[in-house]
């Protein structure tokens, strides 16, 4: 609904919105944005947080386009080393935390930095800008109209990502250690299991993000994924994830993604300044959560209290 | 503030397509204390809301000395004198006993800095009149759940107001703490104040209530009316509109050659040494013993979720070392039905479905891996109708569903589990007569279905009328075991006897 009155809005006042550079160029940030989000809303469902997201994603990146550029490694192979890097990364932050017990907010502040340190290290903050032309290729055209061919990877994550939490025993095990750890585990599930493969998923799904943020730019940058954090929250936040775990929707996410685009897409069609559009992104998390505690205190107040009659 | 009576005058309060309270009254007198019965269901929540300010009524009005109230918040009602002590801890964990006690008056002092001497000081005669036994200055995190419960009394005590309502204070207690309780609670009544005492201990409620008013689908089954003369029986069918249906005991044929499960000269880090217990096919072994002996403890070193620490475990006879309660569970059939049915025992905003599938996911999947719609419900619901869980749909959120649903649902989440053993901890606590009823029964055709149960239990009635055999535990070792011959008054003496043995021989050393 409020996608497809803001998409009205945006057209009506400025019709350029609609050409279909703008509607690729809107339709490609979408795709990237979704596996950001996913890759965060997977561990806020365990009800843990990510915050190495987007160092994990950059040092991806930065691994794929160097190992084509460095060691001339063929872009499918040297995609799958760079996501099988990030599955890597994911996985040390869950055994990490399993095996501490620390929290995984203070693991991953740690891993931010190392994740982000290699990564200075192997570029020394240069770009790699040697990508092949079929991968910038991938990144920036189109199968159909507008929709380009980076969309396609990305709704097939959101489908797998959907069936996973909805179908699959290990998503089930995912939401039900993040509502209740200890319930969990008293019904025989592995806690410690769910939480390094829900990390590998989210390193997976940065991994993914990454690779297809190089093939867009066409360039190797080493700061990719800088920028990540509050995106990767916002969404699933929109889309009523609850922050201590439990309750995602994998298709709410996508449409706080999709709310997101368009905003900002909106404001910059606008000639609203760009840094102002950072202050609109955080009251869209502040509003967000605020509708969420909102709705919570509605049903509470209409629930006749039936817990101990 | 005392000498106030507190009156509810014909209170209603709707929700949404349900009348919680149609026309309800309770009046509580000075120097009385007052019951509040009623089924889970019956409004008595709904009630104590009202009363603590959390609901505006609808209909009707509240009283304090014959002047009107109206409480928009808890704070209102605190204000007017109305101090809760509510089933759920309300503590900070960090905080000293001291300092938890006194928090409500410390509010007004917010710039200057606390004295933790005085604090100390002004809480040290409710430690004392309360028996905390520890030092005002002890973290709360560090006392245990009796304790706890304790501080929480004298929290609400130390504010000095005119109505005292306490809601099932003693689900924690043992039953020397229940004494010192009741000592705390007629010292305060007689000074004065009105006590309104919430339970399902109808026993309790007959040693220290005056008056009752019972609750039931909404309405007073009874008003203010004395306790003098009434019966349990009475109670009961006031609370449930017919008598209770006490099944006694009936001895069961147990084939003992081979036992289920097995302990030999068990130790656990948790403290148990020595413990010998054993419980064959189809038979109910009773694990007795206070709050603090033991038990739940015992029941998570089986499954692994404490490490032990010498002698055997043994299954079917084959000797086991179980690493944690997903072996427990997938590779010895070994189930433990939790007595902290909120945080161990259910997931309380997953749906109905969810919490009882949990235990079967990894059987209900296709040959691809996946779980199909009805792949779950299928392996569940049976289980669900059997028990007669109300629900809406299998898609209720089950932290709405009552108490009495819930620890079904918990119950039903473990015959889908198709377990040989269980391992039932506290399955009766603080959930309606008619679910008890129901669970018993169940518990029996469990047993008479081959499964081997060790239930684990502080209720002597519900033990005197389940278990086969009852071994009584003491401080984390097994102090004797007594074969039931289904008297109450002969088993519940030797039982109390047989804790008061290990006790005695404890302090002699």
């Amino acid at each position: 609904m409020v996608c497809i009155i803001a998409t009205i809005i945006i057209s009506l006042k400025s019709p350029a919105f609609f050409s279909a550079l703008n509607g690729q160029v809107l339709l490609e940030a979408i795709s990237i944005n979704i596996l950001i989000a996913l890759s965060q809303m997977v561990i806020i469902g365990v009800g843990q947080m990510n915050l190495s997201v987007g160092a994990i994603g950059g040092f991806a990146a930065i691994s794929f386009a160097g190992m084509m550029e460095v060691w001339g490694i063929s872009a499918p192979v040297a995609a799958g080393l760079a996501i099988a890097i990030g599955v890597l990364a994911g996985s040390l932050n869950g055994i990490f935390i399993v095996w501490t017990g620390v929290s995984a907010f203070v693991v991953t502040l740690a891993t931010l930095a190392i994740f982000k340190g290699l990564n200075l290290a192997i570029t020394e903050a240069q770009p790699f800008y040697n990508i092949p032309a079929e991968v910038g290729a991938f990144g920036n055209t189109t199968f159909f109209g507008p929709l380009p061919w980076i969309l396609i990877p990305a709704l097939t994550i959101v489908v797998c990502v959907n069936f996973m939490f909805n179908r699959m025993p290990l998503g089930r095990k995912l939401l039900a250690v993040g509502a209740n750890s200890h319930a969990a585990k008293l019904s025989g599930i592995n806690v410690s299991h769910v939480i390094i493969v829900a990390h590998c998923i989210s390193g997976f799904l940065a991994a993914t993000a990454g690779i297809a943020l190089v093939a867009r730019l066409q360039l190797g940058q080493p700061t990719i994924g800088d920028d990540w954090l509050i995106m990767s929250f916002a969404a699933p936040v929109i889309g009523g994830a609850i922050l201590a775990g439990g309750h995602v929707s994998t298709v709410a996410t996508v449409f706080g993604v999709i709310i997101v685009a368009l905003i900002t897409q909106g404001l910059v069609l606008f000639k609203v300044d760009p840094y102002l559009v950072q202050v609109v992104l955080g009251a869209l998390i502040l509003a967000a959560v605020g509708f969420n505690r909102w709705k919570d205190i509605q049903t509470a107040k209409t629930k006749p209290g039936m817990h101990s009659g | 503030m005392a000498d106030l009576s507190f009156e509810v005058q014909a209170v209603s309060k709707y929700f949404p397509g349900v009348k919680a309270l149609d026309s309800v009254s309770i009046t509580l007198e000075p120097g009385k204390t007052h019951a509040l019965l009623g089924e889970n269901g019956a409004g008595k929540s709904t009630l104590i809301k009202i009363i603590t300010g959390v609901y505006a009524p609808d209909e009707g009005a509240l009283h304090v000395g014959r002047a009107p109230v109206r409480f928009a918040s808890p704070r209102d009602a605190i204000m007017a004198g109305v101090a809760v002590v509510h089933q759920e801890r309300n503590l900070i964990p960090r905080f000293s006993i001291a300092e938890n006690i006194m928090l409500e008056h410390l509010s007004d002092q917010v710039l200057r800095p606390l004295n933790f001497a005085a604090i100390n000081e002004a809480a040290r005669p409710w430690i004392e009149k309360l028996g905390i036994n520890a030092d005002p200055s002890t973290p709360v995190m560090e006392l245990s759940v009796a304790q706890m419960q304790m501080v929480e009394i004298a929290k609400a005590l130390s504010l000095q107001s005119s109505v005292l309502l306490l809601d099932e204070p003693t689900a924690a207690l043992t039953p020397h703490e229940t004494v010192a309780l009741f000592n705390v609670l007629r010292d305060v009544r007689d000074k004065g104040v009105c006590v309104l005492f919430v339970s399902h201990k109808l026993e309790e409620v007959q040693e220290i209530c005056d008056s009752v008013t019972v609750l039931r689908d909404g309405q007073n089954a009874c008003e203010n009316l004395s306790m003098n003369g009434l019966t349990r029986q009475d109670l009961v069918r006031m609370m449930i509109g017919r008598t209770e249906l006490i099944a006694g005991y009936r001895p069961r044929d147990i084939d003992r050659r081979e036992n289920a499960l097995e302990l030999l000269d068990f130790s656990s880090s948790a403290g148990h040494h020595g413990i010998n217990l054993a419980v064959a096919s189809g038979e109910i072994l009773g694990l007795y013993g206070l709050v603090g002996s033991g038990r739940s403890e015992l029941a998570k070193a089986i499954i692994g979720l404490l490490p032990t620490d010498g002698g055997d475990i043994r299954r079917d006879g084959q000797r086991v070392t179980i690493a944690s309660p997903a072996e427990a569970i997938h590779k010895e059939r070994i189930g433990y039905v939790s007595e902290d049915r909120k945080h161990e025992g259910l997931i309380l905003q997953h749906s109905v479905l969810d919490n009882a599938g949990i235990t079967v996911w990894r059987r209900a999947v296709n040959r691809f891996g996946f779980l199909t719609q009805n792949s779950v419900r299928r392996l569940v619901e049976p289980y669900l109708k059997k028990l007669q869980v109300k629900t809406p749909s299998l898609r209720q959120t089950i932290g709405k569903l009552s108490g009495g649903n819930q620890q079904k649902v918990a119950f039903a989440k473990w015959m889908a589990a198709n377990c040989d053993v269980l391992i039932i901890d506290e399955p009766t606590v603080g959930i309606d007569i008619k679910s008890k009823t129901d669970l018993h029964d169940l518990i029996r055709d469990l047993a008479s279905s081959g499964t081997a149960i060790i239930l684990i239990t502080s209720d002597m009635p519900e033990m005197i009328q389940l278990a086969d055999r009852i071994a009584v535990m003491t401080d984390f070792v097994v102090s004797g075991e007594l074969g039931n011959d289904g008297d109450y008054s002969s088993m519940s003496k030797q039982i109390i006897d047989l804790i008061h043995i290990e006790e005695t021989r404890l302090v002699g050393e």
